[in-house]
Protein backbone atom coordinates (compact mmCIF):
# COMPACT_ATOMS: atom_id res chain seq x y z
CA UNK A 1 0.00 0.00 0.00
CA UNK A 2 1.39 3.46 -0.95
CA UNK A 3 2.25 5.54 1.60
CA UNK A 4 0.50 9.11 3.01
CA UNK A 5 3.62 10.93 1.49
CA UNK A 6 4.09 9.17 -1.80
CA UNK A 7 0.67 9.65 -2.64
CA UNK A 8 1.21 13.37 -2.39
CA UNK A 9 3.82 13.56 -4.41
CA UNK A 10 1.70 11.91 -7.13
CA UNK A 11 -1.16 14.38 -6.30
CA UNK A 12 1.65 17.11 -7.30
CA UNK A 13 2.02 15.19 -10.55
CA UNK A 14 -1.68 15.90 -11.03
CA UNK A 15 -2.66 11.90 -10.33
CA UNK A 16 -6.59 12.56 -10.17
CA UNK A 17 -7.04 8.67 -8.51
CA UNK A 18 -4.42 9.70 -5.36
CA UNK A 19 -7.12 12.80 -4.11
CA UNK A 20 -9.76 10.33 -3.58
CA UNK A 21 -7.31 7.73 -1.61
CA UNK A 22 -6.27 10.76 0.21
CA UNK A 23 -9.91 11.81 1.50
CA UNK A 24 -10.72 8.24 2.37
CA UNK A 25 -8.00 8.22 4.82
CA UNK A 26 -7.92 11.28 6.17
CA UNK A 27 -12.17 12.37 6.04
CA UNK A 28 -12.86 11.39 9.19
CA UNK A 29 -9.50 12.45 11.74
CA UNK A 30 -9.71 16.04 9.87
CA UNK A 31 -13.43 16.69 9.71
CA UNK A 32 -13.79 15.74 13.92
CA UNK A 33 -10.87 17.41 14.60
CA UNK A 34 -12.34 20.60 12.87
CA UNK A 35 -15.52 20.06 14.39
CA UNK A 36 -14.22 19.81 17.68
CA UNK A 37 -12.08 22.99 16.72
CA UNK A 38 -14.78 24.91 15.70
CA UNK A 39 -17.65 23.45 18.06
CA UNK A 40 -18.82 22.63 15.09
CA UNK A 41 -19.24 25.89 12.60
CA UNK A 42 -18.42 25.86 9.30
CA UNK A 43 -16.83 22.25 9.06
CA UNK A 44 -17.84 21.80 5.74
CA UNK A 45 -16.08 25.08 4.31
CA UNK A 46 -12.79 24.81 6.74
CA UNK A 47 -12.63 21.22 5.39
CA UNK A 48 -12.84 21.68 2.06
CA UNK A 49 -10.47 24.83 2.51
CA UNK A 50 -7.89 22.22 4.19
CA UNK A 51 -7.66 19.99 1.13
CA UNK A 52 -7.85 22.73 -1.53
CA UNK A 53 -4.80 23.48 -0.05
CA UNK A 54 -3.30 20.43 -0.06
CA UNK A 55 -3.28 20.20 -3.38
CA UNK A 56 -2.60 23.66 -4.19
CA UNK A 57 0.86 23.23 -2.22
CA UNK A 58 1.42 19.79 -2.66
CA UNK A 59 4.50 20.34 -5.49
CA UNK A 60 5.92 21.82 -2.48
CA UNK A 61 5.34 19.33 0.46
CA UNK A 62 8.68 17.73 1.40
CA UNK A 63 8.27 13.99 1.31
CA UNK A 64 10.73 13.81 4.42
CA UNK A 65 7.78 15.07 6.59
CA UNK A 66 4.66 13.27 8.01
CA UNK A 67 1.64 14.26 5.57
CA UNK A 68 -0.45 13.79 8.80
CA UNK A 69 1.86 16.65 10.76
CA UNK A 70 1.30 18.73 6.98
CA UNK A 71 -2.42 18.31 7.14
CA UNK A 72 -3.18 18.95 10.81
CA UNK A 73 -0.86 22.19 10.42
CA UNK A 74 -2.81 23.43 7.50
CA UNK A 75 -6.49 22.72 9.55
CA UNK A 76 -4.78 24.30 12.50
CA UNK A 77 -4.09 27.80 10.74
CA UNK A 78 -7.38 27.39 8.83
CA UNK A 79 -9.13 27.31 12.30
CA UNK A 80 -6.98 29.70 13.52
CA UNK A 81 -7.74 32.09 11.34
CA UNK A 82 -11.75 31.23 11.46
CA UNK A 83 -11.41 31.68 15.05
CA UNK A 84 -9.99 35.38 14.53
CA UNK A 85 -12.95 36.20 11.91
CA UNK A 86 -15.76 34.26 13.12
CA UNK A 87 -18.45 36.10 15.61
CA UNK A 88 -18.94 34.39 18.96
CA UNK A 89 -21.99 31.97 18.46
CA UNK A 90 -24.15 30.16 20.99
CA UNK A 91 -23.40 26.27 20.81
CA UNK A 92 -26.02 25.27 18.65
CA UNK A 93 -27.80 21.20 18.70
CA UNK A 94 -26.97 19.58 15.62
CA UNK A 95 -29.99 18.60 14.23
CA UNK A 96 -28.24 15.02 13.86
CA UNK A 97 -27.71 14.79 17.76
CA UNK A 98 -30.83 15.99 18.28
CA UNK A 99 -32.71 13.27 16.56
CA UNK A 100 -29.89 10.81 18.81
CA UNK A 101 -32.06 7.58 20.05
CA UNK A 102 -30.35 7.75 23.04
CA UNK A 103 -30.91 10.85 24.91
CA UNK A 104 -28.72 10.26 27.66
CA UNK A 105 -26.04 9.84 25.40
CA UNK A 106 -26.78 12.72 23.30
CA UNK A 107 -26.48 15.32 26.51
CA UNK A 108 -23.74 13.71 27.33
CA UNK A 109 -21.76 14.46 23.20
CA UNK A 110 -23.22 18.01 24.27
CA UNK A 111 -21.75 18.41 27.47
CA UNK A 112 -18.55 17.23 25.81
CA UNK A 113 -18.72 19.45 23.05
CA UNK A 114 -19.75 22.18 25.60
CA UNK A 115 -16.35 21.23 27.90
CA UNK A 116 -14.66 21.08 24.76
CA UNK A 117 -15.37 25.11 23.68
CA UNK A 118 -15.19 26.50 27.16
CA UNK A 119 -11.39 25.72 26.96
CA UNK A 120 -9.20 28.46 25.22
CA UNK A 121 -8.05 27.98 21.72
CA UNK A 122 -4.72 26.98 22.39
CA UNK A 123 -5.59 24.26 25.11
CA UNK A 124 -8.39 22.69 23.09
CA UNK A 125 -6.25 22.42 20.37
CA UNK A 126 -4.10 20.50 22.28
CA UNK A 127 -6.50 17.97 23.99
CA UNK A 128 -7.80 17.09 20.66
CA UNK A 129 -4.48 16.57 18.75
CA UNK A 130 -3.04 14.95 22.04
CA UNK A 131 -6.49 12.69 23.24
CA UNK A 132 -8.75 12.30 20.11
CA UNK A 133 -5.71 12.46 17.31
CA UNK A 134 -3.19 10.76 19.27
CA UNK A 135 -0.01 12.78 18.59
CA UNK A 136 2.78 12.82 20.18
CA UNK A 137 4.04 16.29 22.23
CA UNK A 138 6.80 16.78 19.48
CA UNK A 139 4.47 16.15 16.73
CA UNK A 140 1.89 18.41 18.50
CA UNK A 141 4.27 20.63 18.31
CA UNK A 142 5.43 20.68 15.22
CA UNK A 143 1.36 21.28 14.15
CA UNK A 144 1.02 23.91 16.37
CA UNK A 145 4.68 25.59 15.52
CA UNK A 146 5.23 26.26 19.39
CA UNK A 147 8.27 24.32 21.09
CA UNK A 148 7.40 20.98 23.44
CA UNK A 149 7.18 22.37 26.17
CA UNK A 150 4.15 24.72 25.73
CA UNK A 151 2.52 21.82 24.37
CA UNK A 152 2.94 20.31 27.83
CA UNK A 153 2.09 23.05 29.91
CA UNK A 154 -1.08 23.72 27.47
CA UNK A 155 -1.33 20.24 28.64
CA UNK A 156 -1.27 21.08 32.18
CA UNK A 157 -3.90 23.71 31.87
CA UNK A 158 -6.20 22.01 29.96
CA UNK A 159 -6.29 18.84 32.49
CA UNK A 160 -6.46 20.86 35.25
CA UNK A 161 -9.24 22.98 33.69
CA UNK A 162 -11.29 19.97 32.42
CA UNK A 163 -10.63 17.94 36.19
CA UNK A 164 -11.70 21.08 37.68
CA UNK A 165 -14.95 21.77 35.36
CA UNK A 166 -15.86 17.96 35.84
CA UNK A 167 -15.71 17.95 39.52
CA UNK A 168 -17.72 21.48 40.04
CA UNK A 169 -20.36 19.81 37.71
CA UNK A 170 -20.99 16.63 40.04
CA UNK A 171 -23.06 16.82 42.83
CA UNK B 1 0.24 2.39 4.43
CA UNK B 2 -1.13 5.58 5.87
CA UNK B 3 1.18 6.11 8.75
CA UNK B 4 -0.91 8.62 10.69
CA UNK B 5 -2.48 6.01 14.12
CA UNK B 6 -5.57 4.24 12.75
CA UNK B 7 -6.99 5.49 16.29
CA UNK B 8 -7.53 8.12 14.82
CA UNK B 9 -9.59 7.02 12.02
CA UNK B 10 -12.01 4.90 13.85
CA UNK B 11 -14.52 6.02 15.91
CA UNK B 12 -12.91 4.50 19.12
CA UNK B 13 -12.37 6.73 22.63
CA UNK B 14 -9.56 8.87 22.79
CA UNK B 15 -5.78 8.32 24.03
CA UNK B 16 -6.07 7.82 28.29
CA UNK B 17 -3.13 6.54 28.59
CA UNK B 18 -1.53 10.02 26.51
CA UNK B 19 -2.74 12.17 29.38
CA UNK B 20 -1.60 9.32 32.15
CA UNK B 21 1.83 9.79 30.73
CA UNK B 22 1.94 13.33 30.73
CA UNK B 23 0.26 13.84 34.52
CA UNK B 24 2.76 10.61 35.56
CA UNK B 25 5.93 13.39 34.09
CA UNK B 26 4.34 16.93 34.56
CA UNK B 27 5.84 17.81 37.95
CA UNK B 28 2.78 20.26 38.25
CA UNK B 29 0.04 17.57 37.55
CA UNK B 30 1.96 15.78 40.10
CA UNK B 31 1.45 18.25 42.80
CA UNK B 32 -1.93 18.36 41.71
CA UNK B 33 -3.59 14.88 39.77
CA UNK B 34 -6.28 15.67 37.76
CA UNK B 35 -9.33 13.37 37.61
CA UNK B 36 -8.00 12.27 33.93
CA UNK B 37 -10.70 8.88 34.24
CA UNK B 38 -13.60 11.32 34.58
CA UNK B 39 -12.35 13.82 32.05
CA UNK B 40 -11.51 10.92 29.19
CA UNK B 41 -15.53 9.69 30.10
CA UNK B 42 -16.41 13.04 29.42
CA UNK B 43 -14.64 13.80 26.08
CA UNK B 44 -15.45 10.38 24.93
CA UNK B 45 -18.74 11.15 24.73
CA UNK B 46 -18.07 13.67 22.14
CA UNK B 47 -19.57 13.13 18.91
CA UNK B 48 -19.05 14.24 15.43
CA UNK B 49 -22.10 14.06 13.59
CA UNK B 50 -21.11 14.56 10.02
CA UNK B 51 -21.82 12.77 6.84
CA UNK B 52 -18.44 11.90 5.77
CA UNK B 53 -19.31 10.24 2.58
CA UNK B 54 -21.48 12.68 1.44
CA UNK B 55 -18.73 15.55 2.69
CA UNK B 56 -16.01 13.63 0.76
CA UNK B 57 -17.79 13.51 -2.31
CA UNK B 58 -18.23 17.03 -2.42
CA UNK B 59 -14.48 17.82 -1.52
CA UNK B 60 -13.74 15.70 -4.27
CA UNK B 61 -16.00 17.02 -6.97
CA UNK B 62 -14.59 20.46 -6.22
CA UNK B 63 -11.04 19.13 -6.33
CA UNK B 64 -10.95 16.91 -9.21
CA UNK B 65 -10.64 20.15 -11.79
CA UNK B 66 -8.14 21.93 -9.47
CA UNK B 67 -6.16 18.33 -9.64
CA UNK B 68 -6.84 17.93 -13.27
CA UNK B 69 -5.73 21.82 -13.74
CA UNK B 70 -2.59 20.67 -11.88
CA UNK B 71 -1.68 17.26 -14.02
CA UNK B 72 -1.81 19.82 -17.22
CA UNK B 73 0.14 22.04 -15.79
CA UNK B 74 3.00 19.50 -15.27
CA UNK B 75 2.26 17.93 -18.60
CA UNK B 76 2.83 20.83 -20.15
CA UNK B 77 5.88 21.68 -18.57
CA UNK B 78 7.62 18.44 -19.58
CA UNK B 79 6.80 19.20 -23.03
CA UNK B 80 8.04 22.47 -23.12
CA UNK B 81 11.31 21.25 -21.31
CA UNK B 82 11.15 18.00 -24.37
CA UNK B 83 10.78 20.44 -26.96
CA UNK B 84 13.97 22.74 -25.85
CA UNK B 85 15.81 19.59 -25.41
CA UNK B 86 14.78 18.47 -29.36
CA UNK B 87 15.41 21.90 -30.25
CA UNK B 88 18.84 22.19 -29.28
CA UNK B 89 20.26 19.34 -32.04
CA UNK B 90 18.00 21.03 -34.94
CA UNK B 91 20.25 23.73 -36.53
CA UNK B 92 23.25 20.85 -36.99
CA UNK B 93 20.66 18.51 -38.56
CA UNK B 94 19.04 21.05 -40.39
CA UNK B 95 23.27 22.32 -41.41
CA UNK B 96 23.65 18.56 -42.38
CA UNK B 97 20.29 17.84 -44.32
CA UNK B 98 20.99 21.22 -46.30
CA UNK B 99 24.24 19.27 -47.26
CA UNK B 100 22.76 16.00 -47.99
CA UNK B 101 20.07 17.87 -50.73
CA UNK B 102 22.65 19.69 -52.07
CA UNK B 103 25.47 16.49 -52.52
CA UNK B 104 22.08 14.75 -53.96
CA UNK B 105 21.32 17.41 -55.79
CA UNK B 106 24.34 17.10 -57.51
CA UNK B 107 24.85 13.72 -58.04
CA UNK B 108 21.18 13.27 -59.50
CA UNK B 109 21.39 16.34 -61.85
CA UNK B 110 24.61 14.58 -63.19
CA UNK B 111 22.40 11.80 -64.20
CA UNK B 112 19.12 12.90 -64.86
CA UNK B 113 18.03 16.28 -66.52
CA UNK B 114 17.73 19.56 -64.11
CA UNK B 115 13.96 19.96 -64.00
CA UNK B 116 13.69 16.07 -62.85
CA UNK B 117 16.45 16.16 -60.69
CA UNK B 118 15.23 19.58 -58.58
CA UNK B 119 11.43 18.00 -58.53
CA UNK B 120 12.79 14.56 -56.90
CA UNK B 121 15.19 16.43 -54.20
CA UNK B 122 12.12 18.68 -53.56
CA UNK B 123 10.25 16.07 -52.68
CA UNK B 124 12.61 14.64 -50.31
CA UNK B 125 13.36 17.97 -48.70
CA UNK B 126 9.33 17.78 -48.23
CA UNK B 127 9.34 14.62 -47.22
CA UNK B 128 12.42 15.27 -44.97
CA UNK B 129 10.08 18.80 -43.42
CA UNK B 130 6.98 16.25 -43.14
CA UNK B 131 9.22 13.42 -41.11
CA UNK B 132 10.75 16.44 -38.56
CA UNK B 133 7.01 18.31 -38.09
CA UNK B 134 5.76 14.69 -37.12
CA UNK B 135 8.49 14.04 -34.62
CA UNK B 136 7.86 17.14 -32.70
CA UNK B 137 4.34 16.58 -33.05
CA UNK B 138 4.94 13.09 -31.36
CA UNK B 139 6.35 14.58 -28.43
CA UNK B 140 3.46 15.91 -26.17
CA UNK B 141 1.49 12.65 -27.50
CA UNK B 142 4.09 10.31 -26.49
CA UNK B 143 4.34 12.28 -23.02
CA UNK B 144 1.06 12.26 -21.96
CA UNK B 145 0.69 8.48 -22.93
CA UNK B 146 3.87 7.90 -20.76
CA UNK B 147 2.31 10.14 -17.78
CA UNK B 148 -0.75 7.82 -18.26
CA UNK B 149 0.99 4.40 -17.98
CA UNK B 150 3.25 5.60 -15.27
CA UNK B 151 0.42 6.06 -12.72
CA UNK B 152 0.57 2.79 -10.68
CA UNK B 153 -2.87 1.51 -9.00
CA UNK B 154 -3.79 2.05 -5.58
CA UNK B 155 -3.51 -0.54 -3.10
Amino acid sequence: MATDEDLVVRLARGDETVLQELLQRYERPLSNFIYRHTSGRDVEDLYQETWWRVVRQSARFDPTRRFSTWLFQIAVNLCRDWHRRAPPEAQPLPDEMAAHDDRARAEAAVDAAALLAELPEPQREVIVLRYYHDFSEEQAAEILGCPKGTVKSRLHHALARLSARVQGSRP
Amino acid sequence: MSRYDERASADTPGNVDALQRHVEECDECRAAPPTIARVATLLNASVVPIDLMALSRRTLLQLQPEVARLGAAVLWRRVAAAVLLAVVPLPAVLAYDAYLLRTLYGLVSALLPATLAAYLIFGYAAFLMLLFGTTYAAIPVFLAGRTIERRPALG
